[in-house]
């Protein structure tokens, strides 16, 4: 009897102490193994108990003093786990025991240097942007970091350089790139990922990064340049700007402070430096322009630059090394010879077929004729992101267009944070006592809050439209906003027969939005960079709608023909603002190009000679500036139509011409070595908030 | 007074309680959602290594195509060979890649052209599955200086060259 009890007792003991080991063995997962250790956040909870502690200071030395530590020092380990698709693996090593090791101020991060290369021939743009990844840290990490690049760019090459050696990434579906990276970076390859988050936000990821050791990513793109009022544009984002996401959004761009990764719940996520840090990241810039014809004149708000002339038609331009902290847009301007400016064809052609580029420009008479009353609607952003000097440009900007209407005019102004408000319920007419009331009322906004941009477009465009007048919607903003989809579906909804006029404020705004709105609201977009005048920025505004536009534009290609070509609905021509087509040929005779507008009950139109002999324009970057135009036009018409699954059509797209896209990867692996141990930390790069942005009103910290 | 641990319980209920407690910390270890899965297939990296034998003439360009005849591999990068005309990283074809194609073409306007027996590029693969793939080579075209096609052989080594 006595040995049956004592069986019982031992059975029952047994069995507790195996139920406590089973409760035990999440946590003792946990702290499994080193790396494991490092992915737990440094925040909120303290180390759970004594055998965790043990094990952790026998795989983790450096920590073996932490009961010396005062207990707010304590390092945690506990914390719910999230799957790495969530982001908890983005630690820091500076969140962790060696933020011991650095010094307030300077955060020693794993990118290094940015290097790009601009050549500009005609009014195409060839860039290579170099990112040379360095670890600064004892043990191997994973360097992960969210950059810009121009919403237009197509990006077409990505190269791996370890040493001397040279791999040239391969475009992959998206999934399938994100799935043989994750297999290579945990087998201890080097190896590296490029994702596209949005047209002008990237992901770049660089696996298996050795102590002391450097890995460059090559990317080079083409893009077609800007051009407004005889100024060519081109620009270089160096920074992404901190987005809102309203409330509920998963699929935004969240802003979070360094080291707090995963704090936005968004599915890209942006960590920034604290105003008072620094990292060691610097850029260098350098643009080779081969206009064809005489540069007049170079002209840069945004940096300081040297240029130095090779002949009339060549200007090489460098960032002063002075200015070579990436926080706000390149932002370079030329204007060639006046007399020259013709509508300008570039073709190129290889097994693929035809392609070309046609830069169209309006008529000159436009500039005779005057213009028909308007209802002028300015919508302006004073969410959080504006404070300060954004808004203060805006200010003065709506302030010169409110003194610029004529008495014909109607006109509202909204404003919009997280709800929608108006200076009154109707457009009033621009009569000095309402444009008197409406400029102590812009004086009067102040930025605070979110950027729910949806109710400051329901507000600008859901009234009825007056007839008599032509309606012009002006969008002052930064766009920084994470629900860019949603945003651009509202607009294709609610536009009627608005035009829209997006006016970018700041020095690193969200060009894609903005560039977006413009084209979808058969408008025009201009920039207000904190170094610009904004009055001179609303004149040429003016200028341009003080003349009637070429509507209904319609091409006869003569013998081109002509397939494909983008934009699909041909925008109205405005006086200085030429629009750049994109579309596929055959043939190779000689012909015409007539263009056709309606100018009120009249039509005017426009021919342009077009010959295919040697001395014609040609690029080869055409093909692939067409392709991306057309995953543009897939993914803008999936914006307007939320049935519509563009995803196959932009996959083979992107696959054909081997394009980044929101569906396709570039992927590089060396498997010519592994390198020792696990795949080490995740590190992901902060960066500073654009310049003239503020930290507290807009990073999640 | 001695503690009656096992007072209270039947033997049925005892043994109840022993197999769910032998069982509770093995059920503990199954993540959530997981259900019996089958095995998965094996996953490696690895280069191959190409090679072309233009005899005396100098190489200016080429063009070949791989295949794994047996085995299922994916590319994942492609670099330059070991000469200084060839050492860039070659150009893929991508629209070839989409039909499980690999198209790997360079050329070289250099005066220095590689003669003999030269690596001109390098693969690198993902290969799935346990069986070493057996590779198919063909060579397009190679062709010298002056854009003249010439006789060349090419060949495969495996593996880890540094």
């Amino acid at each position: 009897m006595k040995t049956k009890r004592t069986f019982t007792i031992l059975a029952v003991v047994i069995c507790m102490l195996l139920v406590l080991l089973g409760l035990l063995t999440p946590s003792l997962n946990r702290v499994g193994s080193l790396n494991r250790v490092r992915k737990f956040s440094t925040s909120g909870l303290h180390l759970a108990d004594v055998r965790e502690a043990e094990l952790l200071a026998e795989l983790h030395p450096e920590l073996a003093t932490l009961g010396a530590v005062a207990e707010d020092e304590i390092w945690v380990i506990a914390k719910p786990e999230r799957s790495e698709a969530e982001g908890t693996e983005y630690e820091t090593p500076g969140s962790g025991a060696m933020l011991a090791k650095i010094k307030e101020k300077d955060v020693p991060l794993p990118l290094k240097h940015t290097d790009v290369k601009g050549h500009v021939c005609g009014y195409i743009a060839t860039v290579e942007v170099t990112q040379q990844f360095q670890n600064p840290f004892s043990e191997k990490i994973e360097a992960v970091y969210v950059f810009p690049l121009p919403q237009s760019a197509a990006v077409n090459e990505f190269i791996m350089v370890i040493g001397q050696r040279r791999i040239r990434g391969i475009i992959r579906e998206r999934q399938e790139a994100e799935q043989i990276y994750a297999e290579a970076r945990r087998q201890g390859y080097v190896a590296s990922l490029l994702t596209q988050e949005r047209p002008n936000i990237f992901t770049q990821k660089v696996a298996n990064i050795e102590p002391g050791k450097q890995i460059d990513v090559n990317i080079k793109y083409f893009n077609t340049l800007a051009y407004a009022d005889g100024w060519y544009e081109f620009t270089f984002p160096m920074v992404v700007g901190p987005r809102f996401n309203p409330p509920g959004y998963t699929e935004g761009v969240g802003a979070v402070g360094r080291g707090k990764a995963g704090l936005s719940g968004q599915t890209t996520e942006v960590q920034y430096l604290k105003p008072h840090e620094r990292s060691g990241h610097d850029i260098a810039l350098a643009v080779d322009i081969d206009a064809g014809v005489q540069i007049e004149e170079i002209a840069c708000t945004s940096h300081a630059i040297k240029n130095s002339r090779a002949a009339p038609e060549r200007v090489h331009v460098q960032l002063s090394p002075l200015d070579n902290i990436p926080n706000k847009d390149f932002v370079l301007r030329f204007k060639v010879a006046g007399e020259t400016i013709k509508s300008a064809l570039v073709t190129h052609r290889d097994e693929r077929g035809g392609f070309f580029t046609l830069m169209l420009y309006p008529p000159d008479d436009l500039r005779q004729l005057t213009r028909a009353p308007m209802e002028m609607v300015f919508v302006l952003d004073c969410s959080g992101s504006m404070s300060g000097e954004p808004l203060d440009k805006v200010k003065g900007a709506v302030k010169r267009a409110l003194r610029k209407l004529e008495p014909d005019d109607t006109f509202q102004v909204i404003r919009f944070s997280d709800r929608a408000s108006q200076l009154g319920a109707d457009p009033v007419p621009a009569m000095p006592e309402n444009v008197r009331k409406a400029l102590r009322y812009v004086d009067s906004l102040q930025s605070s809050g979110g950027t729910m941009m949806i109710e400051g477009i329901k507000a600008a465009l859901d009234f009825p439209h007056d007839p008599r007048r032509f309606r012009l919607v002006s969008f002052m903003t930064d766009g920084y906003i994470g629900n860019e989809v949603e945003i651009l579906g509202a607009i294709h909804e609610h536009l009627g027969e608005s035009r829209i006029f997006s006016f970018g404020v700041g020095s690193s705004v969200n060009r894609y939005l903005l560039d977006r709105m413009a084209k979808l609201g058969k408008g025009a977009v201009a920039y207000i960079g904190l170094h610009d005048s904004g009055t001179e920025v609303v004149d040429r505004f003016y200028d341009r709608i003080s003349h009637p536009a070429l509507t209904d534009v319609r091409i006869d290609w003569g013998d081109m023909e002509v397939s494909e070509v983008y934009p699909r609905q041909i925008p109205d021509l405005f006086v200085g603002r030429p629009i750049v087509l994109t579309g596929r040929f055959q043939g190779r005779t000689d012909t015409t190009i007539t263009v056709g507008g309606g100018l009120g009950e009249a039509r005017r139109g426009i021919r342009i000679p077009v010959t295919f002999d040697d001395a014609a324009a040609t690029h080869p970057g055409i093909a692939c500036v067409w392709a991306r135009k057309r995953i543009e036009d897939l993914a803008g018409r999936a914006a307007c139509d939320s049935d519509l699954d563009v995803s196959g059509e932009i996959k083979h797209v992107a696959l054909q011409y081997g394009l980044m896209s929101a569906y396709t990867a570039f992927l590089a692996v060396d498997s010519s070595r592994t390198t020792e141990g696990d795949h080490g930390v995740t590190v992901v790069v902060p960066v500073p908030v654009p310049d003239g942005v503020r930290y507290d009103t807009t990073v999640q910290d | 007074m001695k503690a009656n641990v096992g007072a209270g319980f039947k033997p049925a209920q005892t043994g109840v309680l022993v197999t769910l407690c032998l069982v509770a910390p093995l059920l503990g270890s199954i993540p959530a959602g997981r259900t019996s899965k089958a095995p998965e297939q094996r996953v490696r990296f690895a280069p191959v290594h190409i090679y072309l034998d233009s005899g005396a003439t100098p190489l200016a360009a080429y063009q070949f195509e791989l295949k794994a005849k047996t085995g299922q591999i994916k590319i994942v990068g492609v670099e330059g060979g070991a000469h200084p005309a060839f050492h860039a990283a070659p150009y893929y074809d991508p629209a070839a890649l989409m039909h499980d194609r690999i198209i790997i073409a360079a050329f070289s306007t250099g005066a220095d052209l590689p003669t003999g027996r030269t690596r001109i590029a390098a693969i690198h693969l993902q290969i799935l599955g346990d069986a070493e793939p057996e590779y198919e080579l063909k060579l397009a075209v190679a062709a010298d200086a002056q854009g003249h096609s010439l006789d060349a052989t090419s060949s495969i080594e495996r593996g880890v060259r540094q």
